[in-house]
């Protein structure tokens, strides 16, 4: 019992930085119908040059510089890869461009700091604390905190400001909301920039509880997509409860059956809710009008 | 033409097979033999990703699985060569279907988001299943022993050569087939295909699973091709390298998967000789420059479109001097390559020589195949697939209500439509008619209440199953499949009377033909009786707007409706038009069809309709002969407000 207590704290940080990611899937495919093949990469750069900062600096002094590098980094994607191909309305060609720029980036990476996994310093103390018999690592309530806050910021943003509301006309029928006078290509190089910036943040996240290396993206964003899915790509409290259930899947799953197994009941999982329920499980299924 | 295209085929076949004997190397021919089963992935990828427009990055893994099998098999069952193929390509299959069956269900991002997951599990799973396949240590496998000999390289290449020419004759014969129209039909516009009684679901399974058999046939003779296999082939990169090859060599051909086929397995050659690379790089930067010139001196382009590919490519060249070891940076030049395809050849380099030749030669290329059947009268007309069994009422919706978020665009409407009658549907706009149309056919399911259609209940099925029944429909914003010929457009609202299977198309048995041929006559006659005989092998996206409304009926004939929904046909009709257009319902009406008419020209109404109902705010509000509802008062009011009275 104790251990199935454990597995489920730890399944709940990694499940969190799911989330995190799955989160900015939907922000961008909530404006513009398209979401970033390369998420994964814009969480490992995030985490690479947060590793380079931290260098020089604090960690909470890194934090602020690595979100205003993931967002430039966001708006280039969206600039170079996903704004041609919304104009000549080609799915193909979005998702092909965001692939080969997470492919460039991943590379560029690789050249950059090497092929090997770095550890990243932990700004928290790395003893693990007790509660119960369970043991949770600082820096794993930093994860849960962190994801929530930032995910509840972009919420406020959008519910409580008036470029909030700018987003929220353009998810809602881009047409209507460009006829309104709203900017909708500036919305959605927006949502890409949160998008990344929240990808960057959870990278530095993670990073100090697993190792940094420029393959890190690839797993964490694959993840994510299946995240995406079983909760729902236009639901909110749906990529946290995916999140979770994800997280929780894996760490049991390790356990008990292997951990080379554990990536495994993510896309058993992520077929069986396609097979139910195609819109996620707290997703509403949109009505085409003709 | 055709003669010259056979000839050169057979050509070029010839010329594939001296090959090893002209060039005996054995690295050149396995190098030959590696392109040739790429080829017949490719082949497969592109129905996917050409016709019908999805994308699919786990094609490495349903290679992978088709190598595994055939490896497996040979491994721990010792099965021949002859058995393991066909094996290979029915269990490749089978994951294609476990993957398509839900990936596809949704529209969207989704098949490429599954199958991205897909990928990395099987690697896993490869990695992971020692007892079967040997995990990380990988495969060893022989090429077979035929009849005491041992098959060598070269007898390899021969036996590869073989199936990609299968492989080409079956792909082509599939996609010139009714299957490869449903296809191209359900990518130009959804919607119509659905109605059509062509599932786009149905059908983007079928072409994912035909698409992973020919991974999975690929996939097995690169096991004895190779003779070890290990779980890191398959793996992201090549998943990428075939999309790569696939949009680079021209989608929707038969020639674009060989020659992208030819540049992936010849890019990692390239790209390990430093000198070769240097030279390439410098070429392409130099045509680069001197097409940005031409195009900015002729105005064909903006300096502002030019800038990113100049400086990416001259920074590819001039970086190509720094970088000592080209393969570090071999996933930067693929994506770079990407992205150049993409946005500057989205045609791929054979659609790019097509536009070349379709400027200087027009009459080389066919971009369709001419139908010259003529039509006559006694082929219009067809008995429906279902007969009509019900007497009185053929359709009766009861309490139906639509509901959009807090809207009601219908509200407890109650519909009876008198079997052989012309059935008017009248009201302000808003009022809910369109929405009714879409309730019918099942796009919208309704939120309350229930359809019953010739004795069945239909709510909740599919548009396509909908459309089986024998509903047939023309739409208020035309949706016809704008790159396919009027007649073509006629075929596909004709598919349901393509009976054979795949085998049938395969190997053109005379059932086939013989399907195939009266479906063009009908088709034919169809265009005749709306008068668009002389343009039935003009492009839909070319005729005038009145032209494509008339083309729309014809293809809903085509289904063998016993109910046919018409929404504004007369909208951008002229007068003698609108006469013909009355003429042609009540032909229409005469053979039996029950017909509903939405309509804003009260004239057509009134004269047509046995019954008519008004429709305003969602609500039903008065219905009867056409005299009785033009005099009604609640009508008269929705009409020009206030009350008929007051006035």
């Amino acid at each position: 019992m104790e251990i199935l207590a454990q597995l489920i704290v730890s399944g709940i940080a990694l499940g969190m930085i799911y989330a995190l990611i799955a989160f900015g899937y939907q922000l961008t495919f909530a404006t513009s119908g398209t979401l970033n093949f390369g998420q994964g990469e814009a969480l490992m750069l995030g985490a690479l040059v947060g590793l380079t900062l931290v260098g020089h600096m604090s960690y909470w002094l890194m934090i602020p510089l690595v979100l205003v590098f993931g967002a430039l980094q966001g708006i280039f994607v969206e600039r170079v890869g996903v704004q041609p191909a919304i104009k000549t309305k080609s799915e193909f060609g979005w998702i092909m461009t965001t692939i080969s720029l997470a492919i460039i980036f991943k590379n560029v990476a690789e050249n950059i700091w090497g092929h090997d996994d770095i550890t990243f310093p932990s700004p928290l103390p790395t003893e693990p604390l007790q509660f119960m018999g369970i043991r949770v690592l600082p820096m794993e309530i930093l994860v849960v905190v962190g994801a929530l806050a930032i995910m509840l910021a972009v919420e406020l943003f959008n519910r409580k400001s008036i470029y909030g509301k700018a987003v929220v006309a353009t998810s809602n029928d881009r047409d209507a909301a460009g006829l309104m006078g709203i900017n909708t290509g500036m919305v959605i190089t927006f949502s890409y920039a949160l998008s990344s910036m929240t990808a960057a943040f959870a990278g530095v996240l993670v990073a100090p509880l697993t190792l940094t290396g420029a393959t890190m993206g690839v797993v964490l964003g694959l993840k994510a997509f299946a995240v995406a899915i079983i909760g729902g790509l236009n639901s909110g409290m749906g990529v946290i409860v995916g999140g979770l259930i994800l997280g929780i899947a894996e760490t049991t799953t390790g356990y008990y059956v292997s951990t080379g197994y554990k990536d495994v009941p993510g896309l058993l999982l992520l077929l069986l809710v396609l097979a139910i329920k195609p819109a996620g499980m707290f997703g509403k299924s949109v009505i085409k009008k003709v | 033409m055709s003669a010259v295209k056979n000839i050169s085929i057979v050509l070029a076949i010839a010329a594939a097979a001296a090959l090893p004997t002209l060039w005996p190397n054995p690295y050149y021919i396995h190098l030959m033999v590696v392109i040739g089963i790429y080829a017949i992935l490719l082949l497969g990828l592109d129905i996917v990703v050409g016709y019908v427009g999805e994308v699919s990055l786990g094609h490495a893994a349903l290679f992978g699985i088709g190598s595994y099998t055939a490896g497996v098999l040979h491994f721990q069952l010792a099965v021949p060569f002859l058995l393991a193929v066909p094996a290979s390509i029915l269990v490749t299959g089978l994951f294609g279907a476990i993957l398509a069956l839900p990936a596809l269900r949704v529209n969207g991002p989704y098949l490429a988001m599954v199958t991205l997951a897909f990928g990395t599990i099987i690697q896993i799973l490869i990695n992971e299943m020692t007892f079967l396949t040997n995990g990380p240590l990988g495969l060893s496998v022989r090429k077979p022993v035929w009849f005491g000999h041992q098959v060598t390289g070269t007898d390899y290449y021969y036996i590869v050569l073989v199936a990609l020419v299968l492989a080409l004759f079956v792909v082509q014969r599939i996609l010139k087939s009714h299957l490869g129209r449903a296809f191209e039909a359900l990518h130009d516009s959804p919607i119509a295909s659905d109605c059509m009684g062509v599932s786009v679901y149905a059908y983007k399974v079928y072409a994912f699973v035909l698409s992973a058999g020919m991974a999975g046939l690929a996939g097995s003779l690169f096991t004895y091709s190779e003779e070890y296999i290990s779980p890191n082939t398959y793996n992201f990169e090549l998943t990428i390298l075939f999309l790569l090859a696939v949009i680079m060599g021209g989608r929707k051909t038969r020639t674009g998967p060989i020659l992208g086929a030819i540049i992936v397995v010849m890019l990692p050659n390239v790209l390990s000789d430093i000198d070769l690379f240097r030279k390439i790089s410098i070429g392409i930067a130099v045509i680069t420059v001197m097409y940005s010139a031409y195009a900015v001196t002729a105005r064909i382009r903006s300096i502002r479109q030019l800038v990113l590919p100049l400086i990416v490519t001259i920074s590819l060249a001039v970086s190509g001097f720094f970088i000592n070891d080209i393969s570090e940076h071999r996933l930067t030049i693929f994506g770079v390559m990407i992205l150049f395809v993409v946005y500057y050849l989205p045609n791929g380099i054979m659609g790019f020589v097509r536009g070349i030749v379709v400027r200087f030669r027009p009459q080389w290329i066919h971009r369709h195949v001419q139908i010259l059947e003529h039509g006559d009268k006694q082929h219009v007309w067809a008995v429906p697939d279902h007969p009509v069994t019900s007497n009185g009422f053929l359709l009766e919706a009861r309490n139906i209500v639509m509901q959009f978020g807090g809207l009601k665009a219908l509200n407890d409407v109650n519909l009876q439509i008198k079997k052989g009658s012309v059935h008017g549907l009248i009201g302000p706009n808003g009022s809910g008619k369109s929405t009714t149309m879409n309730v019918l056919t099942g796009i919208y399911n309704p939120t309350a209440g229930e359809i019953e259609f010739n004795g069945k209940i239909i709510t909740g099925t599919t548009p396509s199953s909908i459309a089986g029944e024998g509903i047939a429909r023309t739409f208020q914003n035309v949706q016809l499949f704008g790159e396919m010929t009027a007649i073509e457009n006629v075929l596909v609202g004709l598919h349901h009377t393509f009976r054979h299977s795949l085998i049938d198309v395969v190997f053109q048995t005379p059932r086939c033909r013989k399907e195939k041929n009266s479906a063009e006559v009908r088709a034919a006659s169809l265009l005749q009786f709306v008068g668009l005989a002389d343009l039935a092998n003009e492009e839909a996206r070319n005729l005038p707007y009145g032209k494509q409304r008339l083309l729309e009926i014809a293809r809903a004939l085509a289904l063998n409706p016993s109910l046919l929904l018409l929404d504004e046909p007369a909208a951008g009709l002229t007068a003698p038009d609108i006469k013909e257009l009355i003429s042609m319902i009540e032909k229409i009406r005469s053979h039996g069809i029950t017909v509903i008419l939405i309509e804003h020209h009260m004239d057509v109404v009134m004269s047509i309709c046995d019954t008519v109902t008004v429709l305003d705010f969602g609500q039903k509000i008065a219905e009867g002969t056409p005299a009785a509802v033009q005099s009604d008062e609640k009508v008269i009011e929705a009409y020009l407000g206030g009350s008929a009275k007051a006035a």
